[in-house]
């Protein structure tokens, strides 16, 4: 987050100082990845690569906070993942058995897997074993660093839906992290 | 809520929601069981990896294309004022290119035909059409004025001329055409008493009073079946009933 910085930084990108949105892109953009490697495993690099052709399109009209900054930008990458995902179901273009396993989701292997080297991308496989409401919204509020109210207003869910699907993604990820032994 | 009947997380203190919502906020001051919780969070915080940065070439490159155009016309509204600048020309062309047609086809009212012969040459024909009317204008007695006496004979109407049919650029109209200035009105070949609803003047005096047309013709009515032969075909029935009409 860049929270003091943000409003100025902003206004200097939407008047073309490439400087400063440098400064945006390297601020969001692995948060965007990571939310991406769940809801789009396998093509994270390209729809953020289209959100951001998306971003860049709207961002002299852009006003707001960093909230909304945020806000704006996962809504984005949301929406270029839903078309991808629609696209993939009506053009498959590989059989299941030639995705890499890695890609897979699997709770118990990512678990282990986030239990031996709690990396980012171990911790990544371990959400996304989640279900996927869960997941989404425990990355938006973790990793996007979004409020309850945007994460109801992307998902178009309430907060009250919202708050729920964190609290049962949290008490899953413990139970995750407690049926296979950790102690801290 | 444990998902599992054998949860751990039964065995020890109840995780209550203000414990969730502190993870979710980043503390790690909680129930030591969600300390691992805490761990996969914080490690999906983490500072970005270098491989998490490599787009940002792209990212520029299409921020420099879209960023680079509007800015050589960066003051705002210009587009938009050039965009309109442009509409307008082009409307402009079409009218003035329709209004010269118009104008060499010789089809538009006398007075801007006229306008029209003088600005951009186009024909113009004063004997050939209707003279408009000359408002406010008591015309001069043209040069023909004095030619000949008025004939009191009747002058068949025009081609198509119904001379009992008000509103077709008869006299008798009630519209009130005064002289038109140009010099055709008693030249002696005007056919002053036409037929029914003409006034009759062949003169071409006018009334300097402005006197408007009676639509009720007041003056001698000309006899609707002509039995003189018209002085010229082109002639056309005198608007006013002329001055000297005795």
């Amino acid at each position: 987050m860049i929270t003091e910085e943000f409003a100025s930084l902003l206004a200097a990108a939407q008047c073309g100082n490439e400087a400063a949105f440098s400064r945006l892109w390297r601020d969001a953009n692995p948060a965007l990845l990571r939310y991406l490697r769940v809801i789009a495993p396998g093509a994270e690099e390209d729809v953020a690569a289209e959100t951001w052709v998306q971003v860049v399109r709207g961002l002299r009209s852009f006003r707001g906070d960093e909230q909304a900054w945020r806000a704006w930008l996962f809504t984005t990458a949301r929406r270029r993942a839903i078309d991808l995902a629609r696209h993939r179901s009506r053009r498959p273009e590989a059989p299941l058995d030639d995705i890499a396993v890695a890609q897979m989701p699997s709770t118990e292997d990512s678990a282990e897997a986030a239990l031996e080297h709690l990396s980012t991308v171990a911790a990544i496989a371990l959400v996304s074993g989640l279900p996927r409401l869960q997941a989404e919204v425990i990355l938006l509020r973790v990793v996007a660093g979004l409020d309850t109210d945007s994460v109801a207003r992307l998902l178009r869910k309430s907060p009250g839906a919202v708050r729920v699907a964190a609290h049962r993604g949290l008490r899953r990820l413990a139970q995750l992290t407690a049926d296979a032994g950790v102690t801290l | 809520m444990p998902n599992s009947p054998h949860s751990p997380l039964q065995d020890g203190p109840a995780v209550t929601d203000a414990d969730l919502e502190a993870l979710l906020a980043g503390n790690r001051d909680v129930a030591p069981r969600l300390w691992p919780v805490a761990d996969v969070l914080a490690a999906l915080s983490t500072a970005p990896s270098r491989g998490e940065l490599t787009g940002e070439a792209r990212a520029l490159a299409e921020f420099r294309r879209r960023t680079s155009v509007p800015r050589r016309h960066a003051r705002p509204g210009t587009a938009g004022l050039r965009t309109k600048a442009a509409a307008g020309a082009a409307a402009a062309v079409v009218v003035l290119g329709g209004a010269a047609t118009a104008a060499f086809a010789d089809v538009l009212p006398a007075p801007i035909q006229r306008f029209a012969h003088d600005a951009i040459g186009a024909p113009y024909e004063p004997s050939a059409r209707p003279p408009g009317p000359a408002r406010g204008k008591t015309a001069a007695p043209g040069p023909f004025a004095s030619h000949g006496p008025p004939q009191a004979s009747a002058k068949p109407p025009g081609k198509g001329g119904n001379p009992n049919r008000p509103g077709q650029e008869e006299p008798g109209t009630g519209q009130g055409q005064q002289g038109n200035g140009q010099g055709q009105q008693g030249n002696g070949q005007g056919q002053p008493g036409v037929g029914p609803g003409q006034p009759g003047n062949g003169q071409g005096i006018p009334r300097g009073t402005g006197q408007y047309g009676d639509p009720r013709p007041q003056g001698r009515q000309g006899n609707p079946h002509p039995q003189a032969t018209p002085a010229a075909s082109h002639a056309r029935p005198a608007r006013h009933r002329p001055a000297v009409d005795t």
